[in-house]
């Protein structure tokens, strides 16, 4: 009864067919930035059979946390799901013998934790006494059983899976191809049997056929379809010390988030709630418009479609979001507040692969795959289109008014993927977003003869950019990523308001990383910006008019017409230096950027940031971390503008930022950080107190402000079946418009910010995640009366306490996503439900008086709504 | 779904609503002349409603546009802080903008001849405005204060210019209701629940062509935009504003009305400060509705 053990990770000395393929770790790991090459297993090393399972006739999986240096040399293994017996200890100390080749992404070998399943299955020949019918085999014999094995639901052939004849006690693998076979098996029925870590046991009955080949395809079932290399962790040491990446698989699964990832980055630390699911990046007291989001380095001003539901690109085109709140080095700029960083694909697979998806908002496609000799061109190509103006008649009275929301997007991206030592890629995409809103004829828009008529909104971003990347040697590698596009954004009302904007911009992003030795790095670098801008301005009164209140003055029609150029280089460099023997145990990141913006005739604004963070990696689970800097942020260009010609009065926001915190790791994929931070805000723009008459700037640069917190989060990392997070912000955040005036809470400060996310993958391909959010309520001005002002039939409330003195009742809400998906043999269709508001308190969204200022209720937050959502898949 | 949510939920419908008249109010103040030249006399007009307690009366100020602010004129109240009613020194409260106080002292204002000396030749056509305040409170028991809250202050703008034509207040001319017309003040018999289109007819001459001469100096032939703004105690209109020429609204009389007589207003303003209104007295005959009531349980 002493059975001989089979690893069940591709690697049998028994093996037919001996493969120097590497592994397929189920789990690799993908993080910032995206892995160009894959961990590829070199030496796999087979542990001995577990005497005690061995005995008990046991077989068993260990799934393994396989950390791997920048040389491909193991430097820990940890057992993430036990199987016991002595699987565990076996497989532990087999693994810590592998070796890999080195992971890479754009800066070259990076050091990875894998997810690795270390299968042990009995030799079922010896375990159940057959005896091999060597009469049946002959070993030079010709084919006459072959085939192949193929994924359910993919269709991709599979390598490295074991194919087994009990009874003959044969076995042979895959190819590179999924092909398979036997020779000189003798007619009769057999049972074949596929085994293999993560894959359902297949047994198919065959019979083969004297004088013929017997062929067999074997369709084998997944027991996770979870994508390949977006699970597991991948940790970088980075000048960005308060880094936090989500990779897409988190991102699909989080409740409430319509599978966007960068709605995911408001549940965050240091993001606050956004109101009414605006969308709104209010990062660590920042105002919205002091973040900034990038796609592949991009800057994106108009990030979300309509309602701010969900962002303008398609999530299955983006790889992973790097939220920076704060701390972030000289790179990013122009911006005072967080930055968010999306990156799109750089692998493509192999096999082209087909979605479809529609949910609530859009429906949409996309394609993506691989071209070319070793398909060294990969391509992906998506497009969306909402249908809400279709569905919102039902939901509104049939009394002639009609509300039409509509959407569109579209992505394309080339990546090149070969191995000449200049990469490419190349992206481009764009949206339009409309919204009409019309009144029949005979109803009043409001009471002003002006404002009658329909009211349209259309704005519209296209983008094209490109990457390039080379190193030279180790020491020398260059980044350079051009783009070039246009934002138009359009607002009518009626037909006497009309404001068009139309906006070119250039931008090249480019540096160059000299790195002299594992102690010393320096980066130098541009954030250089162009761009062109005319806008169109009709309006039924003289803005001047403003100045002198008075609703009954004569309107005179005014228009304005204009074209504005800007540009600024922003150059910066930045140097890291690590002085420790131990390279790992000390960074200290210094860096200086320029902020350069020239506004012909109007404006020029020149501010220079010196920025430092340093990490110490204490131990090897603790580190601490901490930065301090200046930002600058140049004014908006309607704060420039000044319509006498005369140069603008308003210069660049400054913020003083600094943060100090800690990070412990608990296990191979629980971590922990607590961080604190400050932010001196001064400089900030306010509307001028002294305004009478066009010859004022309306905007001077008197305010100032503060913003300080605590932010902390424990995170499980997507590694297993589970990954989730609680995070939670305690933070203040105040502002004083002019000197000698009161202080008063920033818009959208929230003391307590608490969110806990967490999704678990359960059998069947069955996945359930909830969302529990908890937030304090905005601030809010209380106003007790109105004073009726007779000719404009409106009343002038009168406020009963300072500014944003009051708040709004707190917010919670629990949200429920469920997943599903279902494979058959050619295709794959995953069905969700996300149970937006499953539970939840009255949420009051912003406060609403009546007429008079007598009355007060609250416009309150999403009820509870289920959203469904189907998407299929495709793969040939 | 939030498109959805967001685009239905704007309901505020559970406060009270403006174009519904349960409390004190002031509704419309019309000067005359609607648009006085320095040295005119001006009387003022206004429809002050309080449907549950009678109006006790209503003070009236006036202050030149510089000493006013959105809310009205900065008054300097302090001659009456302290004072008793037999205190109050009237001479100080006159220098302080005292116009009227209804129903003793209608209200009336004498352009100071001097008013448009600070403003530039060219901006006297257009000219500026004075402000008037006006301050009405309830009724109430002798030696009783008056609640804050009772208290409806408004204001309005009285123009003052040497404009070529100056403006005049729109007439009204009477009601449709159903198509039959109906005189201002009179009063309709009408059954609950049913819908009425409701007709205000303005006069011939309420909305006027008058001459604007622009920043260029060029002299432009305009006519009035005036919108029209619904009141009633209780039932709903179909909207609440209209604008010329359309005049007229779908009533829908309450289904169980809790006052036999009502009113329904309209009030016209012309956008240059110019304000007219009408009234509708609505009877619903209760004893009517109950032998309805009671055939149909037959």
């Amino acid at each position: 009864m002493i059975g001989l053990f089979l690893p069940l990770a591709f690697f049998s000395a028994q093996a037919q067919s001996p493969t120097d393929s590497p592994p397929t770790p189920e789990a690799v790991a993908q993080d910032l930035p995206p892995l160009l090459v894959e961990p590829a297993l070199l030496d796999f090393v087979q542990a001995p059979y577990p005497t005690q399972a061995e005995a008990e006739q046991r077989e068993g999986s260990v799934r393994l946390l396989i950390e791997i240096d920048e040389a491909g040399v193991v430097t820990r293994v940890e057992v993430l799901e036990p199987a016991g017996f002595g699987f565990d200890e076996a497989a532990t100390e087999a693994a810590k013998a592998f070796r890999f080749t080195p992971a890479q992404d754009a800066t070259g070998p990076v050091p990875v934790a894998i997810e690795f399943a270390y299968g042990f299955v009995l030799d079922r020949a010896k375990v159940e006494g057959a005896a091999p019918d060597t009469a049946a085999v002959e070993a030079d014999a010709p084919v006459t059983l072959e085939g192949s094995i193929v994924e359910m639901g993919t269709r991709r052939p599979l390598p490295d899976h074991l194919v087994r004849i009990d009874v003959l006690n044969l076995e042979t693998q895959t190819d590179a191809e999924g092909r398979w076979s036997f020779r000189g098996v003798a007619p009769g029925a057999y049972t074949l049997r596929v085994v293999h870590p993560g894959y359902d046991t297949l047994e198919k009955r065959v019979e083969v056929v004297a004088g013929s080949v017997t062929n067999a395809r074997l369709w084998v079932r997944n027991q996770s379809y979870a994508d390949p290399g977006i699970l597991g962790t991948y940790r970088r040491e980075t000048d960005d010390v308060t880094r936090r990446t989500i990779s897409m698989e988190e991102a699909r699964r989080i409740p409430g988030t319509f599978g966007d990832p960068i709605r995911v980055v408001q549940n965050l630390p240091g993001a606050a709630r956004a109101p009414l699911g605006s969308g709104l990046l209010i990062i660590r007291g920042s105002n919205p418009e002091d973040s900034r989001v990038y796609v592949d380095g991009m800057y994106i001003p108009y990030i979300y479609h309509l309602g701010g539901f969900e962002s303008v690109i398609n999530p299955d085109l983006i790889d992973s979001v790097d939220y920076l709140p704060g701390g972030y080095g000289p790179h990013y700029g122009r911006s005072t507040g967080g930055t968010v960083d999306a990156t799109t694909r750089r692998r493509f697979p192999e096999r082209n692969e087909v979605r479809w998806s529609t949910d609530a908002l859009d429906s949409g496609g996309l394609w993506l795959g691989s071209v070319g000799k070793n398909n060294q061109h990969g391509f992906g190509v998506a497009a969306r289109a909402s249908y809400i103006d279709l569905i919102l008649p039902a939901f509104l009275d049939e009394d002639g008014f009609s509300v039409a929301p509509r959407w569109w997007d579209f992505q394309a991206k080339y990546q090149y993927q070969g191995d000449r030592p200049d990469k490419f890629s190349a992206l481009a995409f764009g949206f339009r977003d409309t919204l009409l809103v019309s009144t029949p004829t005979g109803y009043a828009q409001g009471t002003d003869a002006d404002t009658q008529g329909d009211i349209a909104t259309d704005y519209s971003t296209y983008r094209f950019g490109g990457t390039w990347d080379r190193a030279w040697g180790k020491q020398w590698s260059a980044h350079v990523a051009p783009s070039f596009g246009s934002d138009e954004a359009a607002l009518d009302i009626g037909n006497s308001f009309r404001l068009i904007q139309t906006r070119y911009t250039g931008e090249v992003r480019g540096e160059v990383r000299y790195e002299h030795d594992e102690h010393l790095a320096v980066v130098g670098g541009l954030d250089a910006i162009f761009g062109w801008a005319a806008f169109e301005v009709q309006l039924p009164f003289n803005p001047a008019q403003f100045a002198e209140i008075d609703p009954l003055a004569e309107r005179e029609p005014y228009s304005l017409t204009g074209t504005a150029t800007g540009w600024g280089p922003d150059p910066w460099v930045r140097a890291t230096w690590k002085p420790l023997a131990d390279p790992d145990a000390l960074a200290l990141n210094g860096g200086l950027r320029m902020m350069y913006v020239i506004i012909p005739d109007e404006n020029e604004v020149l501010a220079f940031d010196p920025r430092f963070s340093f990490r110490w990696q204490a131990t090897g689970t603790t580190a601490l971390k901490g930065s301090t800097g200046l930002y600058h942020q140049p004014p908006q260009p309607f704060q420039s503008y000044r319509p006498d010609d005369k140069p603008a009065e308003v210069g660049a926001e400054q913020s003083w930022a600094s943060s100090i915190g800690i990070e412990q790791e608990i296990g191979p994929a629980v971590r922990v950080e607590l961080e604190g931070f400050y932010k001196d805000l001064t400089d900030l723009i306010v509307s001028n107190s002294s305004f009478g008459t066009l010859d004022d700037s309306y905007y001077v640069n008197t305010g100032v402000g503060r913003a300080y917190g605590i932010e902390t989060i424990v995170r499980h990392e997507p590694v297993g079946n589970f990954f989730g997070w609680l995070s939670y912000t305690l933070s203040r955040s105040e502002r004083q418009d002019r000197p000698g005036e009161d202080w008063y809470l920033f818009d959208y400060d929230q003391t307590h910010i608490l969110t806990a996310v967490g999704s678990y993958r359960l059998p069947y391909d069955l996945s359930v995640g909830a969302k529990v959010q908890y937030t304090t309520g905005n601030p809010s001005t209380p106003y007790s009366l109105g004073v009726y002002d007779v000719d404009q039939d409106t009343y002038s409330a009168f406020p009963s306490g300072a500014y944003n003195s009051e708040r709004l009742p707190p917010f919670w809400a629990v949200s429920v996503r469920i997943d599903k998906l279902f494979t058959f043999k050619s295709w794959q269709l995953l069905l969700y439900v996300d149970l937006i508001n499953a539970f939840h308190g009255d949420n009051p969204e912003f406060e609403q008086y009546n007429y008079d200022y007598t009355e007060k209720t609250y416009f309150k937050g999403l009820p509870f709504i289920p959203s469904p959502g189907v998407e299929a898949k495709v793969e040939f | 779904m939030m498109i959805i949510y967001i685009i239905t939920a704007c309901d505020t419908e559970s406060m009270a609503q403006s174009w519904q008249v349960d409390r004190l109010r002031v509704l419309a103040v019309a000067a005359t002349p609607a648009e006085p030249r320095p040295g005119d006399l001006v009387t003022f007009d206004a429809l002050i409603l309080s449907p549950a307690v009678p109006v006790g009366g209503s003070a009236w100020f006036v202050c030149s546009a510089s000493a006013s602010s959105e809310f009205g004129c900065e008054i300097d109240t302090s001659s009456l802080s302290g004072a008793s009613a037999d205190e109050i020194d009237f001479a100080a409260l006159q220098a302080a903008g005292l116009i009227g106080y209804l129903p003793d002292l209608p209200p009336v204002w004498l352009v100071p001849p001097d008013f448009l000396d600070a403003l530039p030749e060219a901006d006297r056509l257009e000219g500026t405005f004075a402000m008037t305040y006006i301050t009405a409170f309830p009724e109430v028991e002798e030696g009783a204060e008056v609640a804050e809250e009772d208290v409806e202050i408004a204001y309005k703008r009285v123009p003052v210019s040497l404009a070529q034509t100056p403006n005049r207040n729109p007439g009204f001319a009477g009601w449709s209701v159903d198509g039959f017309p109906v005189a201002d003040g009179a009063t309709v018999r009408l059954d609950p629940a049913q819908a009425y289109t409701i007709e205000a007819r303005l006069a011939d001459d309420a909305v006027e062509t008058y001459t604007f001469r622009t920043e260029a100096g060029k002299d432009e032939e305009r006519t009035e935009e005036p919108y029209l703004s619904w009141y009633l105690q209780e039932g709903s209109f179909d909207q609440t504003n209209t604008l010329y020429p359309f005049d007229e609204v779908v009533y829908f009389a309450p289904d169980q009305p809790t006052l036999k007589s009502q009113a329904l207003w309209v009030v016209i303003r012309d956008r240059r400060g110019g304000m007219g209104w009408g009234t509708l007295n609505l009877s619903f005959d209760v004893t009517e509705v109950a032998e309805r009531q009671r055939a149909l349980r037959r």
